[in-house]
């Protein structure tokens, strides 16, 4: 088959995000448009040709947020007499100027097309500033062809975060940074620092603009995925905020360590020995209660559930679970994780969800198979699986806790996948299906 | 005077000329090849294509990056496309593009020239730009593809009363049974429908296009290649959509009359526009693609009644929605895609009646979308 490799005999700088590209009809992760959406009070506008117009209108309209995003097309014209900053200018000026109430912020997103065009789009920025002062224009990009320097969803994460302005700094006030989720009850480091009296804050909580802008006065940004890392050393130099990481996976020790470093830098109590200790029992069991009930039933996990797909295989397997295959196209994990599992079961099937030989391959699995994470689900053709994106707000021994109830729910009821999957922003409130 | 074609407050956008290009050659057999960087293939394949799920059609996206597009390195896209075709075993090959390679003057041509070359598959370049409206794709794809495959020798096998259905995407039609409400309402009145460009035939059907009398062009991305057979074949061409009992008449006759006098017509009277973004006020605006929003209005009009008049995008610009708006306050009924509803949200003096259309608001109303080809759809019944 060619639309899979035994891990056994892939090399960890394998990517099959390079080139020809085929998409699945799995639609659950959060694009740009979703998390733009994010901001209250803001209007995002869109400025780019109609075929990439075309993908964020909908996805707007599909979360029946059409009164919270406008468009600007590129159009030949522009390309032909270079002006494409008063499009840009005049085009803001009327929306602005039409909408029924004044957004507090305005994201312009700007498109692959204005980097080759050498478009002085700040310059245009700098005008609507001085004009409209009560509005914060920031600057967003939806520019795919810059994708292996400045990729857009990391880029925005940035972008939406410079609306900050630096300010003063308020006590025992942390932010969490770059999440499409909630981050609460199955997350140890939320609980943990709201018993310990520290005001936590998130992006996705926020109901008004001011009160996002108050993310400002925090003491410390935690984030808990990748595409966050741009914001929060974009916050650190610019509001002089601290930054901790803190790694979304299944390594015992590593979330000890970044929970101590979380406790210390507040100076409040942590986990003690006896309470990790109690902590670990929780989860072993959580992980034994499932595996006593999904047996010898094959696991297929997919990077769109879970950022550390090969961490969590190789957790799953050292408990004894059947995984049998993980979806990833690019290897962002450790390479001792790739490696360890590479030792671990060099059977283990990697497959290649944007690889063009994947389209014409025979979907199914002969028996029940519990996917985790809706690409797995799809390709396997299962209705037994996890639908989640992202990690849904899961970390730490909660979390795990929490991925091993909701597996041992997907293994016990039956999701009509063929509609959740084609849902576009998992979560969001996207209404289509 | 210069409208702004640019800016949308509002509205939505219809969608472009690449989704036209895989719409419509998606069940010939062949693998579509996006030069793009990334997200035209998902909005395609998750807006534009209701097939997607259920058929294993081959589309991709060839993933350009910054170097590769500032080294003009086109050999990326060669080795990746032949490679696939090597796995795949396409029968032919499309390469269109958005804006970037626009940008770059990517030359198509040559580029299809070099991979047929190299894996032997016949491959269709199809410059799209990725700044016009799917109109330009479905025509720019389906004049290609005749071009290269279609004989136009065979109108001397064509039969007496046989019909070419030209223009038949989902982007337009759906796959709700509006195309086979459109074949019957031929076959019904005794033409045989020799091919359906490009809904439910195959590539070999598509290989004998030119065996027909007549041309009926369903939709304004028929044109193009309706012009093209014209030109090499000589079919005549009839414009018009039957939506209707009244106005599947008037398109029977329309087709009858040029079987027997081979000239080229339209199935629509005058309308009364007073400019091309101009609609008097007080009767019911129907907003759509062209050929359909021309059909539906004469429908409207053959019933009696306050007068209908059609307000289409155009091809390459869209629509000015500042004139679109005010056509709508002023109308006493607008038939149009319930995205459209947002425009007139304020007014409370014109009445909306939805009538979704996929190219517009893609999957959304999808399920709504109503069987409107053919004689048993109620045009009356619409406007009550």
């Amino acid at each position: 088959m060619l639309e899979f490799r035994p891990i056994g005999e892939l090399e960890y700088e394998y990517n099959a995000d390079l080139g020809l590209s085929y998409a699945s009809p799995v639609r659950g992760v959060w694009n740009i448009v979703h998390i733009g959406t994010l901001v209250p009070e803001a209007h995002e506008i869109f400025v780019c040709p109609t075929s990439c117009l075309r993908g964020v209108v909908l996805t707007t309209a599909e979360m029946g947020a059409m009164d919270r995003l406008s468009t600007i097309t590129v159009g030949e014209d522009n390309i032909l007499e270079g002006d494409m900053e008063e499009a840009l200018q005049r085009g803001t000026e009327r929306i602005i100027a039409e909408l029924p109430v004044r957004p507090r912020a305005m994201l312009i997103y700007t498109s692959c097309i204005h980097h080759f065009l050498a478009v002085n789009y700040q310059r245009v920025y700098r005008v609507l500033r001085e004009k409209y002062p009560d509005i914060d224009f920031i600057d967003c990009y939806m520019d795919p062809i810059m994708r292996r320097t400045a990729p857009a969803i990391p880029s925005l994460w940035r972008q939406i975060h410079r609306l900050l302005k630096p300010g003063r700094k308020v006590k025992n006030q942390a932010n969490l940074v770059g999440n499409c989720f909630r981050y609460g009850e199955y997350c140890d480091l939320t609980v943990m620092l709201r018993q310990a009296g520290i005001t936590v804050m998130d992006l996705n909580t926020c109901r008004t603009y001011d009160e996002f802008l108050r993310m400002a006065a925090s003491e410390v940004n935690f984030t808990f995925h990748n595409t966050a890392v741009r914001a929060a050393k974009d916050m650190k130099l610019r509001l002089g905020q601290e930054w901790l990481p803190m790694r979304p996976g299944y390594d015992y020790d590593a979330i000890d360590e970044d929970m101590r470093a979380a406790a210390d830098f507040f100076g409040i109590p942590g986990l003690s020995p006896e309470e990790i200790a109690e902590e670990r029992r929780l989860t072993e069991k959580a992980a034994a209660d499932t595996l006593a009930l999904l047996e010898d039933t094959p696991v297929s996990i997919d990077y769109t559930a879970v950022d550390r797909p090969l961490e969590l295989a190789l957790y799953l397997m050292d408990r004894g679970f059947n995984v049998e295959s993980v979806f990833v196209d690019v290897f962002t994990e450790a390479r001792e994780v790739f490696e360890a599992l590479q030792r671990r079961a060099p059977e283990l099937k990697i497959y290649q969800s944007l690889g063009w030989n994947i389209r014409r391959m025979e979907r199914g699995y002969p028996g029940k198979l519990l996917a985790v994470g809706q690409k797995s689900a799809y390709f396997k053709d299962t209705n037994f699986f996890v639908n989640i994106v992202e990690n849904d707000g899961m970390y730490g021994y909660r979390g795990i806790r929490r991925l091993m109830e909701l597996m041992r729910e997907a293994c016990e009821a039956e999701k009509p996948m063929r509609e959740l999957v084609q849902i576009k922003g998992w979560g969001c409130g996207c209404s289509f299906s | 005077m210069a409208f702004d074609y640019q800016t949308h407050v509002f509205t939505s956008t219809y969608t472009a000329d690449v989704s036209g290009v895989c719409s419509a050659l998606y069940e010939l057999g062949g693998m579509s090849v996006l030069h793009d960087p990334s997200g035209c293939n998902s909005t395609y394949s998750t807006h534009d294509e209701p097939r997607w799920f259920d058929t294993d059609s081959l589309m991709y996206v060839s993933g350009l990056d910054e170097i590769t597009a500032v080294m003009g390195d086109d050999d990326v896209l060669i080795r990746d496309v032949v490679q696939a075709a090597r796995d795949l075993a396409p029968r032919f090959i499309t390469l269109c593009g958005a804006s970037i390679p626009h940008i770059i003057a990517f030359d198509y041509r040559g580029v299809a020239y070099l991979i047929e070359k190299e894996c032997g598959v016949p491959v269709l370049p199809v410059a799209t730009d990725g700044l016009k409206s799917y109109v330009s794709g479905v025509g720019l794809a389906l004049t290609a593809w005749l071009d290269r495959f279609a004989d136009p020798g065979e109108t001397r096998n064509a039969r007496p009363g046989s019909v070419n259905l030209v223009g038949v995407t989902p982007l337009d039609f759906s796959v709700n049974g509006n195309v086979g409400k459109l074949r019957s309402a031929l076959e019904d009145a005794g033409y045989y429908v020799n091919c359906c460009m490009a809904m439910g035939d195959t590539f070999e059907t598509m290989e004998k296009a030119y065996r027909a009398k007549v041309n009926l062009v369903v939709s304004s991305a028929g044109r193009r290649p309706a012009r093209h057979m014209k030109k090499k074949g000589g079919i005549p061409i009839v414009e018009g959509l039957p939506i209707g009992p009244e106005q599947t008449g008037a398109v029977l006759r329309a087709v009858a009359d040029t079987m027997i006098d081979g000239k080229d017509r339209t199935a629509w009277g005058s309308f009364g526009n007073t400019g091309r973004w101009t609609v008097p006020a007080g009767g019911v605006l129907v907003i759509g693609e062209e050929i359909f929003a021309r059909s539906l209005a004469n429908a409207v009009n053959l019933l009696g009644g306050a007068p209908a008049y059609p307000f289409w995008p155009d091809e390459d610009e869209g629509v000015p929605e500042a004139e679109l708006i005010a056509a709508m306050r002023g109308a006493a009924v607008v038939v149009a895609d319930p995205l459209y509803r947002v425009a007139l949200k304020r007014d409370g003096g014109t009445r909306f009646v939805d009538f979704p259309h996929e190219a517009y608001s893609g999957r959304i109303y999808r399920a709504s979308l109503p069987v409107f080809c053919g004689p048993d759809f109620s045009v009356r019944g619409l406007l009550e």
